[in-house]
């Protein structure tokens, strides 16, 4: 941080609605704890959708359940909020109908690694043109506090009094495995850095996975706190080649120890979409455009 | 008595029916197995000229229904021929290489139309007339009013014929020696027989008269379909040919067997064979006949259902010998026709 | 009717029994005649087990099997022994006379038919091998053989032969020369049976007749009625849809991509019901359990999609390759909560088209997941169905809502006279809104409080009765006697083919006898049914599951008597069964029935 200058909230005010990035939050005021990291994270997207150029009505949030999963209501978009851990195959239901719509994907650590742990190496392998934003908070918040899949090791809950037995997974690790094309982590704590690491993430063509530290102020008070965050989080080495998988994976395994941000990983290859509108062309038939029923031709 | 003993009989017809209701009455636990190359269940051969006046069902032609043989559990296998009998073994094999194991055999297969060694050459241009099938296919073949040729004119041709001419077909036969087959008329006998023939509406050419035949052949379009050429040039024109020489018992599947054979099975006056478990009945055995100190043949219907008869009790315990009560001439009727006791089954 | 012949040919696996019965069976369909016709397949995917092909043949389109065939073909002895009672008297048993081996007593079949039956015995390997140069060929003289035997034309045959093998060059000869020898053959042969074929039905104007499966006339519902999406994972036995829409869909632009299992694949389709896609999963019983919780996602969210579920025996693993109806509670109950829908059950190969077609239309016209539900018998028995030359499906039935210059929030939850409220796709301006699995507001904010709960779930509940009366669509149907009968049946699904037979035999022994299908059977049709059941002196319910699941919700929404007919043979109903049932109730037998 660099020297305090005095800023007017008139200023600010105007600057903010200037910007347009209003327009793509919704009316509904979040219902997050005061302090978690999550308002930063719709800041960011809002931000990132304004400065894309994206119609709202062209931009879809898919999320599950939790904390993380009200999501969707908070931004001014289409939206499904589904079930726990099923927000990557309604993703994928949404991207193929019509390949036009912006489709991001929302969920923590619990709804993705978890119950939903199923179905995250095939949308990364099938490389599904949408972005995922994981909302790693190393807890289930919503339902008060038990251990989730990135809980650290002691980490005592309503669930774990003892305290956590469990190894925690390492998702970065995965999603470089199961083939994601572009893997990043950011910070909430760090505002700038997300709202640049969301746009990066959005702007791939291909499959997006962007992990999103962030505390949950009100059931964890020992471990992931912005306190210990803040000392910890570092970037990621300015020799790191992104397009090295493994040296990303490397320095994925390295977080283990402490967490390092920004872009691990980035690739270009074919989408799910590009195979699928191949597979038409090779049968013979004519690609479709989607804007619902209207339009639509029976033989 | 009854036992749990595996009966077989070979032939569905009257011998070997009349066998299988005699065995099962008299031996009820016994298992009764009929073996016939007939598709069909027992039917009414002698009334095969009814196919003629336009009965084409098959089914009222039947005279033991489905059901008789399922009540009296005996098994019925048609289509089925035997190909080998092994006496000693007690096993016959069957063309489809089943082997079928038995305690006592009946042979009762019969016998089958006899066509002269000349005349073979001509069988595609000829039809038989002893199966279903083959009766509906002459009645098909004739046309109305149609002329058939009969060759020989054993009595089973001669029944066919009074159906015909009662029909108003014509119908021409050549006489020879095998003519009233198996009837033996006397030499002194057959010019009165043969006025009679004339008298029920045949022609008759007497084979003497016209010299052999020489050809049978396909007639000229335009023309009866068949025409036959004599030694002496002169020509038979009709619409259909059918061979009437009498029957030769069906005896194949005997060779090798280890039982005496001649013409027919030989068979004691008990019909039993030279082994003791195989036994016959029918047309297709020679009984001896201690009356002629020979082994004679013995027909018409109600000798052969006689046999089935004997020769079933006999299987089943009993020693009774052959005694054939029934008349077996030709006669001529009051009106000068003739009649043979082998028409009209019943 | 003057044309009902059911053949049927027994085999192993090996003797390529089945392809027998399907060249037959499109031959018939290539003559002009109906067919219906369900194999019996063997456990094992390869080896020596028993296959029976089995085909009725008829002028006016049947919906069952007979008890007992006319013709009977063994392929292979020892399969077709324990069957030959199958054959009715004076039906023909067509057989290979000879043998290659030595047999045992009774291993051949010509020493187990009936008095009363008519024997062929077919050098049927000698033929083959002599036209073909190998044995394999038998089935396909067989087929031959047949059809010179009935005295049916050769050429329709052939023609079905070549498409059957299209493009498979020098076998297509070899078929063709195998098919000649057992057609001679067989019009060589003198008639002893009484089987009759009249004459085939003329055509239908304005519709083409083909020989489909049920699982393919689904898929060409489908696609008649302008799928955009399928998502599945494979399932005995709905695998055969997704694998022909694999295939079809990329002709016609539409995608379809295997999930990775049924939750993915349930969860993709309601996304792309909620992009605006007609889309569609395929499942049976176990994969239906996996999806209950979403079907319950996409009836509060008012997603419109389409569930195609095969049913097979139950419960849990169950018996994937058994036919059984017993997941009917799971499709009208399954999921916690109120959580009504649509649930529609072809009782026939054609209705297995209409059903699929119809079934978008109303998910799209009613906003909800619709579950077509067929099963095992359905999905493997082909029908000759007369398909419309055009398709009679709507292309868009949605209710849209018009959101230009839409100002304080899109209500995407409306409440409705009718229930259904107008919505928008994404892509509209407008129209934003997030579809939640909470309870919520008309503008979809979650919302807890009991009166928007109540006006919501009466919304939800209310809007699907206009199913009733979808257009073109029928929810149930009567047969048979018109006014008060002495015995009424009700069934759904396959079993109604088989109560229908039962019905005319019962007709035919002079009582009075009705039958209804019901199709729809959530929302149900209380009026109809009830109107019917007033009409009948007993009810009788048969299916084939133990808990009689369709009589308990038939008698939750009509309170009557009625007499449970449940079976589960893993197999369909029985028509004599079901008649001796009829009888039972309408006081026609009078000895005391065995225990």
């Amino acid at each position: 941080m660099g020297e305090i200058r005095p800023v007017y909230l008139e200023d600010k005010l105007k600057e903010v609605e200037d910007s347009g990035r209003l327009d793509y939050r919704s009316k509904a005021l979040p219902t997050w704890c005061p302090g978690c990291g999550y308002f930063s994270i719709v800041e960011a997207v809002a931000t990132a959708l304004c400065e894309l150029g994206i119609p709202n009505e062209d931009a879809v949030m898919v999320s599950g359940i939790g904390c993380s999963s009200r999501f969707p209501f908070f931004i001014n978009s289409y939206g499904i909020h589904t079930l726990h851990g099923r927000a990557l195959p309604s993703a994928l239901g949404v991207k193929t109908a019509n390949p036009a719509l912006t489709v991001v994907a929302v969920g923590g650590d619990g709804d993705g690694f978890a119950i939903g742990g199923g179905h995250v190496p095939h949308a990364a392998r099938r490389n599904l043109d949408i972005t995922y934003l994981l909302f790693d908070n190393g807890i289930y918040g919503l339902t008060k506090g038990q251990t989730s899949p990135t809980s650290a090791v002691g980490f005592k809950t309503p669930t774990s009094p003892y305290a956590n037995p469990d190894r925690p997974l390492n998702p970065l690790l995965m999603l470089l495995s199961h083939g994601a094309s572009w893997v990043g982590q950011s910070y909430a704590g760090d505002p700038e850095h997300l709202r640049s690491m969301i746009r990066q993430a959005m702007e791939h063509r291909g499959f997006s996975y962007l992990h999103i530290l962030s505390p949950c102020v009100t059931f964890d008070k020992t471990h992931r706190t912005y306190v210990n965050l803040g000392m910890q989080v570092h970037a990621l080495p300015a020799t790191h080649d992104p397009t090295d998988k493994l040296a990303a994976m490397g320095e994925a395994m390295k977080n283990e120890q402490a967490p390092a941000v920004g872009l691990y990983y980035r690739e270009q290859r074919p989408t799910l979409d590009d195979a699928l509108d191949a597979l038409v062309e090779k049968a013979g038939g004519e690609k479709r455009g989607l804007r619902g029923g209207r339009g639509r031709k029976l033989r | 008595m009854s036992t749990a003993r595996h009966h077989v009989i070979i032939g569905s017809g009257v011998a070997g029916n009349q066998a299988a209701e005699t065995l099962r009455a008299r031996d009820p636990d016994s298992r009764i197995t009929m073996v016939t190359v007939s598709r069909l269940p027992f039917f009414n051969r002698y009334d095969l000229p009814r196919v003629f006046r336009g009965e084409r069902d098959w089914r009222r032609f039947v005279i033991y229904p489905a059901e008789y043989y399922r009540r009296n559990r005996i098994a019925l296998r048609r289509a089925t021929q035997v190909v080998a009998v092994d006496s000693i073994n007690q096993a016959l094999t069957l063309q489809h290489k089943e082997t079928i194991h038995f305690d006592t055999l009946l042979v009762a297969s019969g016998a089958r139309p006899y066509l002269p060694e000349e005349l073979t050459e001509y069988r595609p241009l000829l039809l038989g007339f002893g199966a279903f099938h083959e009766a509906v296919r002459v009645a098909d073949a004739l046309p109305k009013k149609g002329h058939v040729i009969m060759l020989g004119g054993d009595t089973i041709g001669l029944d066919l014929a009074r159906t015909l001419i009662e029909l108003r077909h014509r119908v021409t036969l050549l006489a020879d020696n095998h003519t009233f087959w198996p009837h033996e008329v006397s030499e002194d006998d057959r010019p009165r027989y043969i006025e009679a023939l004339r008298n029920m509406g045949f022609d008759v050419v007497e084979a003497k008269e016209r010299g052999c035949l020489a050809s049978i052949s396909q007639g000229a379009p335009g023309l009866p379909a068949r025409r036959l050429v004599f030694k002496d040039g002169s020509e038979l024109h009709g619409d259909l040919v059918m061979p009437f020489f009498g029957n030769v018992p069906i005896l194949d599947f005997m060779i090798g067997s280890g039982v005496d054979i001649e013409r027919g099975l030989l068979v004691r006056p008990n019909l039993r064979t030279t082994n003791e478990n195989i036994y016959a009945a029918g047309d297709n055995c020679q009984i001896w006949t201690d009356s002629v100190r020979h082994y004679c043949f013995y027909h018409g219907w109600k000798n052969v259902r006689a046999m089935g008869e004997l020769a079933a009790r006999n299987i089943t315990g009993a020693d009774e010998a052959w005694a054939p009560i029934h008349d077996e001439s030709l006669r001529l009727t009051a009106d000068g026709k003739i009649l043979s006791p082998f028409w009209e089954y019943q | 009717m003057s044309t009902d012949v059911q053949i049927a040919i027994v085999g192993s696996a090996g003797d390529g029994t089945i392809a027998a019965g399907d060249i037959l069976r499109r031959a018939m369909a290539e003559i002009g005649y109906r067919v219906i016709s369900f194999d019996l397949y063997p456990a094992e995917i390869r080896g020596f087990g028993k296959c029976i092909a089995r085909l009725r043949v008829t002028d006016e389109q049947a919906y069952s099997l007979k008890q007992q065939s006319d013709i009977l073909v063994s392929l292979d002895d020892s399969h077709a022994i324990p069957h030959v009672g199958e054959a009715r008297e004076w039906g023909a048993v067509i057989y290979e006379t000879h043998s290659v081996n030595p047999l045992p007593e009774g291993a051949h079949l010509s020493g187990h038919i009936d008095p009363g039956q008519v024997p062929y015995n077919v050098p049927i390997r000698e033929l083959a091998e002599k036209s073909t140069g190998s044995a394999r060929s038998r089935n396909i003289v067989i087929v031959g053989y047949i059809i010179g035997l009935m005295r049916l034309p050769v050429e329709p045959v052939l023609r079905a032969l070549v498409g059957k093998f299209k493009g498979k060059g020098d076998i297509a000869q070899k078929n063709e020369a195998a098919l000649r020898a057992g057609y001679e053959e067989g019009l060589r042969w003198f008639r002893l049976d009484d089987i009759e074929f009249g004459p085939p039905p003329a055509q239908e104007k304005g519709a083409h007749v083909e020989m489909i499966s049920g699982n393919a006339a689904i898929v060409r519902g489908a696609l008649d009625a302008g799928i955009d999406n399928f998502f599945g994972y494979p399932i005995t036995p709905a695998t055969s849809i997704m694998e022909r829409l694999a295939s079809e869909m990329p002709r016609h632009g539409a995608r379809l991509v295997q999930t990775e299992d049924e939750i993915a694949a349930i969860s993709a389709t309601l996304g792309a019901g909620y992009a605006g896609a007609r889309a569609a999963t395929a499942t049976s019983g176990p994969g239906l359990s996996l999806m209950a919780e979403m079907l319950g996602f996409g009836v509060i969210a008012e997603v419109p999609s389409v569930v195609f579920v095969s049913q097979r025996g139950g419960p849990s693993t169950g018996m994937p390759t058994k036919h059984e109806q017993s997941d009917l509670n799971m499709a009208v109950f399954g999921g916690h909560g109120d959580a009504p829908r649509i649930v529609i059950a072809p009782t026939s190969v054609e209705g297995c088209y209409r059903c699929a077609g119809r079934a978008f239309e109303m998910a799209e016209a009613y906003q909800t997941p619709v579950i077509v539900l067929l099963d095992l018998y359905l999905s493997n028995r082909y029908e000759t169905v007369p398909f419309p030359d055009r398709p009679p499906f709507d292309a868009d039935t949605n209710r849209y809502a018009d959101t230009r210059g839409g100002a304080a929030g899109f209500q995407r939850y409306a409440l409705t006279v009718d229930g259904v409220s107008p919505r928008s796709i994404p892509g509209q301006a407008g129209g934003m809104h997030v579809a939640t699995g909470l309870e919520h507001n008309e503008l979809g904010r979650p919302n807890d409080q009991p009166d928007m709960h109540l006006a919501q779930s009466r919304k939800r509940h209310e809007k699907l009765k206009a199913a009733l009366s979808h257009p073109g669509f029928e929810p149930a149907k009567r047969f048979g006697d018109t006014g008060q009968v002495e015995v009424g049946l009700v069934a759904w699904g396959s079993s109604f083919g088989e109560c229908l037979e039962a019905m005319y035999l019962a007709q035919e022994e002079g009582i009075r006898c009705a039958a209804v299908k019901v199709v729809m059977v959530s929302p149900f049709p209380v009026d109809f049914v009830a109107t019917f059941l007033a009409d009948c002196k007993e009810v009788l319910v048969p299916e084939v599951n133990y808990q009689g699941q369709f009589a308990g919700i038939l008698q939750m929404q009509v309170p009557r008597a009625v007499t449970r007919m449940t079976r589960i043979p893993c197999a369909p109903l029985r028509v004599e069964e079901i008649l001796d049932e009829i009888r039972r109730l309408a006081g026609r037998i009078v000895e005391p029935q065995a225990a």
